[in-house]
């Protein structure tokens, strides 16, 4: 972990049960499976909902500043507090709330390496069903930095000069467009392929068998060396939701220390509804489903 | 146990008790129901689909057992040691990972017993067996296993069980067929001994498939130290299969039972023959016999060219309807005249 461009991004499993108990340090899991917290978690973490919580339903869009600052003080949550977030998936929402934090401009946040799966199968770690509540807080949250957020009209614009490199973080299927999203989502599009111009590296080739994170050099090798990510340019990570691509994200900025890297959380969701939006589809002519 | 013959030549009056006999088929309850040497599941010889005639080839029907499945096997052994153990009550359960008949054979069983029971399994799993796990009176919980490709991810419902385990050890146990020496037991102590017997040690091949190995790593231990020559054959489906309860070799990393060394020879069958053979399994042996036994019987067929000998047993893990639906997938020929 020691190589990473910014290693005070992580922390390590025995880490994080060495603190549990430790002052002005929270644990916070975000699931892809809501039920996952309620079945067993870290004991005195909390528990947020990516669904209800980090999301705004009514406008579409990621939480507000006043939703985040209400999700946050309810939870106890101060403004100076290390948050050690974690998760399943190997950290997909737990990548997809850091991301958010940093937007709102959380100071110290950081990922739990291995996520909910590593903490699950070491056998000194506990996982509890009590609840612990806190004394609410009241957090103050920034004004959103949209610098790490890239909206659909850029992402458009950088796909039609090629001046960014865009990187899909979905399977391999899901990039074809032989699926438009994985078995049993919901969430979907009008059409299957790709942003124009991306090039495939799947979220999960960055991480080991056990959900750490790749090393320096290997996430160097597979992001620059063979998907040809060239440093010097702009870079906008994507999925179907944003949630695997603020893991990627992650990994660009914060391991591998690229400059300029964004989230493009509207995703496939968003560019392949879109009306006048060309798509890349190599397993047809034409850009339909 | 149930009274030898002898006994009932000895006696005069006919007490329900007396009247127990597995070779009558007369059972005191479900328990003594599940098979053993002296109350084998059947070996059914294939007759008009056995492409050698120097090759004898017989199935065993472990739908045969009172649950439905082979599974029966490992589910009853599992239970039993955690009783030996008292890790169970009315109040401590059974949480388990199952893609269905490991789970419907917990379920029945702990049900009877009285011990709650909550089953964790894939979404991909077919209906019908996600009812008759609620039928059986389990609790369920649906992963969603596919939501993208990770390696090391490991199986969703398999870490939600783990999850249930740790933290409401109170509440539940996991048996953990994956990793759970009792599943490759049972087989030693049962599966094992009826072929023994049943083919009088003349066995020479088993043909298996691959789930969470208890029944190859179990068969293989024992017939090989009755005659290391048997041959132990394991088919796996081809990538991409929809056949439930198996594993290819790229998903067999969860089964901590699975020992390369047991198996002499390991096969990759197109799983689209699983469903092919199968029905043509029940169309010309009668044989109701599901796709995991499909894949067994391509894997046997195959194994079997070139004119070999001996005495080939296919282990037939389940039946056929459960999985009616998955046929209809395969075959959409099947719903023509389903309507009126």
């Amino acid at each position: 972990m020691a190589d990473y461009a910014d290693p005070n991004v992580l922390v390590t499993t025995d880490w994080a049960l060495e603190n549990l108990e430790t002052e002005g340090v929270r644990f916070v899991e975000i699931d892809v499976d809501n039920n996952a917290f309620d079945a067993g978690h870290i004991p005195g973490s909390v528990g947020i909902n990516w669904a209800t919580e980090l999301n705004d339903p009514v406008n579409r869009d990621i939480v507000s500043r006043e939703q985040l600052e209400s999700l946050l003080s309810r939870h106890g949550i101060q403004n100076d507090d290390t948050l050690i977030l974690y998760g399943d998936n190997n950290n997909w929402f737990a990548a997809f709330g850091f991301w958010i934090l940093k937007l709102y401009g959380h100071e110290h946040v950081k990922l739990m390496n291995g996520g909910r799966v590593k903490w699950l199968n070491e056998d000194d770690k506990p996982l509890t069903t009590d609840q612990k509540t806190f004394p609410t807080a009241h957090y103050s949250a920034q004004e959103m930095d949209t610098t790490e957020r890239a909206l659909v009209l850029e992402v458009m614009q950088l796909s039609a000069n090629r001046t960014a490199n865009l990187v899909d973080v979905r399977s391999p299927d899901e990039f074809t467009g032989k699926v438009i999203a994985p078995p049993g989502m919901t969430e979907t599009a009008q059409r299957g392929g790709h942003i124009p111009g991306a090039a495939n590296v799947p979220w999960s080739t960055a991480v080991n068998q056990d959900g750490t994170f790749k090393s320096l050099d290997e996430l160097k090798q597979i992001y620059l060396e063979t998907a040809g990510v060239d440093p010097s340019k702009p870079t906008v990570a994507y999925c179907r939701i944003g949630e695997r691509s603020s893991h990627t994200w992650f990994v660009l900025k914060y391991l591998i220390g690229l400059a300029n890297v964004k989230n493009y959380d509207g995703s496939w969701t968003e560019y392949g509804n879109l009306i006048g939006a060309p798509i890349e589809k190599p397993t047809a002519t034409t850009a339909s489903v | 146990m149930p009274p030898s013959p002898s006994d009932h030549e000895t006696s005069h009056t006919s007490t329900p008790e007396q009247i127990s006999s597995t070779d009558q088929r007369v059972y005191q309850d479900i328990f003594e129901m599940l098979p053993g040497v002296d109350n084998p599941t059947p070996l059914v010889r294939i007759n008009q689909l056995n492409p050698c005639e120097t090759f004898t080839l017989y199935a065993k029907l472990e739908w045969m057992n009172p649950f439905g499945s082979i599974k029966d096997r490992a589910a009853a052994q599992m239970i039993k040691a955690l009783e030996a153990n008292q890790e169970l009550s009315a109040t401590r359960g059974i949480v388990e990972p199952t893609s269905g008949n490991t789970g419907l054979s917990l379920a029945a069983l702990a049900s009877v017993k009285g011990y709650p029971m909550r089953a964790v399994l894939p979404n991909k799993v077919p209906l019908t067996k996600k009812l008759l796990l609620r039928l059986a009176g389990a609790e369920l919980q649906v992963i969603n296993d596919e939501l993208c490709p990770a390696p090391g991810l490991g199986d969703g419902s398999i870490n939600m069980a783990k999850t249930y385990a740790k933290a409401q050890s109170t509440r539940y146990v996991m048996p953990n067929q994956y990793e759970n020496q009792n599943n490759v037991e049972a087989h030693i102590e049962t599966t094992g001994p009826e072929i023994w017997n049943q083919t009088s040690g003349q066995v020479t091949h088993v043909f298996v498939s691959l789930g969470t190995c208890g029944t190859v790593t179990g068969l293989a231990k024992f017939l090989k130290s009755q005659n290391p020559e048997v041959r132990v054959i394991a088919v796996q489906p081809s990538e991409g299969h929809d056949v439930p309860g198996l594993r290819n070799i790229s998903q067999l990393e969860v089964s901590k039972l699975y020992d390369a060394d047991l198996i002499d020879e390991l096969l990759e069958i197109d799983f689209r023959l699983a469903y092919q053979n199968s029905m043509e399994l029940f169309r010309k042996e009668g044989l109701r016999a599901g796709p995991s036994s499909g894949l067994i019987f391509e894997g046997a067929r195959q194994a079997m060219k070139s004119g070999a000998e001996g005495v080939g047993v296919m282990i037939f893990c389940d039946d056929i309807f459960k999985y009616t639906d998955s046929y209809a997938r395969h075959f959409p020929e099947l719903l023509d005249g389903t309507e009126p």
